[in-house]
């Protein structure tokens, strides 16, 4: 139909906005002749002499150009997100998570194949801003057994090559050396749900370390020795075995306003060769504490982390840390080291859009010493800060803080919930 | 200097304004040239479907595609206040492919009320062979054949919330039958996991690119997801098969671009614009392409897409997989202005849903009529039609609603089979207490003068739907005006001075034309009544057969 042509619809007299299929009209000037004679006299072109007759004409017009609907530019954008990161098909995929904490922003590509109904490989490979690296090949099995069992195996490489190093202890120097760590591993992993609420989870892997110049100047080696940080000058690897036990009352462990998480875990480092062996448990708590309906959630979150063998020598990067947007949010990622750690964090959040966006001021309290006996509520490292959070159902894709500790204010941006 | 190529472009743009002006004078001398407001055959009761439309391609409206774009991308026709395009010359919706009148229409019997759109039995006797598994909405459920060969689409109660959820697909169903919408034909029904087997051929979708024959344990899956009773029986909902080919839904708004019949933007449909109200009357949250259907079906010869809401079971308080979440009803899933409100105060500026109380009732869920406001209530997600409903459709719509007795609420509240009798009871007293709501909100919302009559004689009589249904006092009084209408080019001519009196009855002036043919516009207002009712309706008689008979309405311009 014509622009301004009138339309005669049931009864009402409408103008009606172009169609899909305007006739060709060329040169301009005739169409313009042609539409004025059009609309100064509609007795001209049409000679109806019944409502049903008009209505007629019109679908008549609309059958001289019928077309297939075909999708615009942003609902072409929605398919290929949903196709290529919600329904996860076989191929290449992207890649967004993260290498290693302190990497940055973080890009990748991978490549799927399934086998069967859940099972699939995967074979990824990650690059940070900060140049570290990714490359990991994967089998995995989620839901089996009645949806009980998850299983999956990996095998990878990554090299990250700024980590930062402050020393051990509370009140290591702000000032961070750096070093280049590589990590190759491979293992398998079992995760088994007795019931919706309960987990056990088992895992046994081969690691080993590598640690070398950061990129970034002071180099570890050239501040610390290794006596300061333990394990600078080896090349240890170790059977790494965790067992670990959970009652989970969330919803979601990637977004959740109520229920809670009680989890121990124990890791087993059997060292090989020369390296020493040693164990580290885990304590975590987290509960969701909704008022009014989820209007308001007040959000708690436990960690301890403690060394078992009081003489074993742990290599420095694998001691319990806190820094970062997943401990302490108004420190610098691996900012506090030491044999244990002790994290406290409370959240008042809000709920300004239910389905997508969350509010939380929060309070971080953490410590870390070389004996448990030292870590000490009178010596705790705190931050505020407040945060946005934008979720799904079970999902939180980004979550953006601004958080000030002692040493000065931090944004955080991270993929996943604070806890 | 003009160059030749200007002079000839100044040349032809003399020839086109003398081309025009041509055609003006033509027009304007050419005796009926304008299109006559009201043709003889209206107002039409039935919306000519005259192409054939056998072409029409099965489509996919895509459920993250249909919801950004209703959420984010404000579709449809951006004119507003639009008047409904499907109505008819006296502001009715004619009967279409898209609508039935029934309530409010005329008297629809409580049995057929009940009945619904039941047209025979339910799924015959003997095993369900399962042909695909259910693959759209969150509620378990599979496609299956029965031994009559007789194809149904079968959903079941989620775990712990038994009778829940196809209790209200089943009352759903008989309340939007009754309004006039094309709906599934439902049956309750008890199945064992012994009665289910799997047909030859049947396949299940893993993902976007992979499928696999159906097995035992698919089965066993959807069940598991399913509530499964004492005695061992799963209670489901069986709809049969629709007729004809299936297309896919429909979006609300815009048409269907290769359907040659559907020449109204759906946004501009008042039977899915009154969706507002009647979506609010039943808490009809999910309102989305992905719950519509059409199908192409063969009616006098001729194909024709018919448009059936066919999913209307997100209704009430309950959901697929439990009861609904406090805010449906109360937001669109995104609505910016709360959203910064309580993005900015920590959450102090308390949404209304925060405090509503409700009875514990897991079968009906989270409905209430205490504290129900129907002018505030929203889908998940905003329709097109949605957004464009004006006073005059709500009003429309309202009328309908308000045409339920409590007797048709509660029998067609029976159909859901509660075994429960105070989730019955609570049912259709809400039920009750919402539609009373409805009917003081939007029948006041506007001149609410209906039934505009006028006699042999020229006696005009009407009446007051809002002060007929008890929700709102009588305005002092009325003034009607009278005018010849010259019908072909919309004019109005008064013949006398406006009478004011409080009776819905009128005596003509002296000056009524009497010719055959004739045409009379009448003009009611309401004096001393709310502001809404000052605005006058327009009634158009044409005089026939010595009778005067109406051909035009309008509640609003």
């Amino acid at each position: 139909m014509m622009s301004g042509e009138m339309s005669m619809h049931m009864g009402s007299r409408t103008q009606t906005k172009a169609g899909p299929h305007p006739r060709a009209m060329s040169p301009r000037w005739v169409g313009w002749c042609v539409a004025a004679v059009v609309m100064a006299a509609p007795s001209l072109t049409r000679a109806q002499d019944s409502r049903a007759e008009a209505i007629a004409a019109e679908q008549a017009a609309k059958a001289a150009r019928l077309a297939p609907r075909t999708p615009g530019g942003l609902e072409r954008l929605v398919l290929w997100v949903e196709r290529e990161l919600v329904e996860a098909p076989n191929g290449f995929h992207p890649l967004f998570s993260s290498v290693y904490s302190g990497g940055g922003l973080t890009g990748g590509l991978g490549y799927r194949h399934y086998l069967g109904d859940r099972a699939h490989l995967d074979a990824r490979g990650s690059y940070s801003i900060k140049s570290y690296r990714l490359v990991e090949v994967s089998a995995t099995s989620r839901g089996v057994a009645d949806g009980r069992v998850d299983v999956q195996g990996r095998a990878g490489w990554l090299e990250a090559t700024e980590v930062p190093f402050h020393g051990l202890g509370l009140d290591s120097s702000r000032d961070a050396s750096t070093f280049a760590m590589t990590h190759t591993y491979g293992g398998a992993t079992l995760a088994v749900r007795p019931r919706p609420w309960a987990w056990l989870g088992g895992a046994l892997n081969f690691e080993q370390y590598s640690i070398g110049a950061g990129r970034r100047t002071p180099s570890t080696r050239t501040v610390f020795t290794n006596q300061t940080a333990p394990g600078l000058d080896a090349e240890p690897a170790f059977v790494h075995a965790t067992a670990s036990a959970a009652l989970d009352s969330r919803p979601a462990r990637g977004y959740a306003r109520r229920g809670g998480l009680y989890e121990a875990r124990y890791h087993h480092y059997a060292g090989l060769d020369d390296a020493s062996t040693f164990g580290r448990l885990d304590g975590e708590v987290v509960q969701h504490l909704p008022v009014l309906r989820e209007s308001w959630v007040l959000s708690v979150h436990g960690l301890a982390q403690t060394t078992v063998d009081p003489d074993a020598r742990v290599p420095f990067y694998l001691l319990p840390s806190l820094g970062s947007g997943d401990t302490l949010r108004g420190y610098s990622p691996w900012r506090f080291r030491d044999r244990h750690a002790l994290l406290m964090s409370a959240e008042f959040r809000w709920t300004p859009n239910r389905n997508a966006v969350d509010m939380a001021v929060f309070y971080d309290a953490g410590t870390v010493a070389a004996r448990r006996g030292d870590l000490s509520l009178n010596r705790l490292k705190r931050n505020i800060g407040v945060g946005i959070r934008f979720h799904g159902l079970g999902v939180t894709p980004l979550r953006a803080e601004l958080a000030r500790g002692s040493e000065g204010l931090r944004l955080v941006f991270a993929g996943n919930a604070a806890f | 200097m003009a160059t030749p190529m200007q002079g000839l472009a100044r040349g032809r743009r003399v020839a086109a304004v003398a081309v025009v002006a041509a055609a003006v004078a033509v027009a304007a001398a050419t005796p009926n040239g304008a299109t006559p407001r009201f043709f003889a055959d209206d107002p039409l009761a039935r919306e000519p479907e005259t192409q054939d439309a056998s072409t029409v391609e099965p489509w996919s409206i895509d459920l993250f595609v249909d919801l950004t774009a209703n959420l984010f991308g404000h579709p449809g026709d951006p004119t507003p206040n639009v008047r409904a395009r499907d109505v008819n010359t006296v502001d009715e919706v004619p009967d279409s492919s898209w609508f039935t009148n029934r309530i409010g229409a005329g008297v629809v019997p409580l049995e057929a009320i009940v009945r619904g759109p039941v047209t025979g039995a339910g799924p015959a006797p003997g095993p369900w062979t399962v042909v695909r598994p259910k693959t759209t909405g969150f509620s378990p459920g599979f496609t299956m054949r029965d031994t009559q060969g007789e194809t149904w689409f079968v959903s079941f109660d989620s775990p712990g919330f038994p009778e829940a959820a196809t209790g209200a697909v089943m009352a759903a169903n008989k309340i939007f039958w009754t309004l006039g919408y094309f709906q599934v034909e439902n049956h309750l029904a008890l199945i064992t996991r012994d009665r289910i087997q799997i047909g030859e051929g049947a396949t299940i979708r893993l993902g976007s690119d992979r499928r696999r024959p159906m097995r035992a344990g698919d089965i066993d899956d959807i069940l598991r997801r399913s509530h499964r009773n004492a005695d061992g029986t799963y209670r489901a909902v069986a709809g049969r098969i629709l007729p004809g080919r299936v297309l896919g839904g429909f979006r609300y708004h815009g048409t269907r671009p290769d359907d040659p019949n559907d020449i109204v933007d759906h946004e501009h449909r008042r039977v899915l614009r009154a969706l507002k109200v009647f979506g609010a009357w039943t808490n009809l949250v999910d309102m989305k392409a992905g719950n519509t259907l059409d199908t192409l079906v063969t009616v006098d010869g001729r194909s024709r897409v018919r448009h059936y809401l066919q999913d209307v079971g997100s209704t009430f308080g309950t959901g697929a997989l439990g009861p609904r979440e406090y805010d449906e009803g109360y937001e669109f899933l995104y609505e910016g202005g709360p959203l910064l409100a309580r993005l900015f105060t920590l959450g102090l500026a308390l949404p209304r849903w925060a405090t509503i109380d409700y009875v514990d009732q897991p079968l009906i869920g989270r409905f209430e009529g205490a504290r129900f406001d129907p002018a505030r209530w929203r889908p998940r997600v905003p329709t097109a039609a949605f957004l464009r409903a004006r006073p005059d459709d709500d009003f429309w719509a309202a009328r309908r609603v308000a045409a339920f007795s409590d007797d048709a609420i509660r029998a067609l509240v029976k159909t859901a089979g509660y075994s429960v009798p105070a989730a019955e009871q609570l049912l259709a007293d809400v039920l009750i207490q919402r539609r009373d709501a409805i009917a003081r909100t939007f029948l006041p919302a506007v001149n609410p003068v209906v039934a505009v009559a006028m006699a042999a004689d020229g006696t005009v009589t009407f009446d007051n739907a809002a002060v007929a249904a008890g929700v709102a006092p009588a305005p002092a009084g009325y003034s009607v005006r009278w005018a010849a209408f010259d019908n072909a080019t919309d004019v109005a001519t008064p013949i006398a001075a406006p009478v004011v009196g409080a009776a819905l009855r009128v005596t003509p002036p002296a000056t009524l034309p009497t010719d055959p043919g004739a045409y009379v516009q009448v003009s009611i207002a309401a004096t001393g009544g709310p502001r809404p009712w000052a605005v006058p309706v327009q009634a158009w008689f044409r005089r026939t057969g010595g009778a005067w008979r109406l051909v035009g309405f309008e509640r609003l311009p």
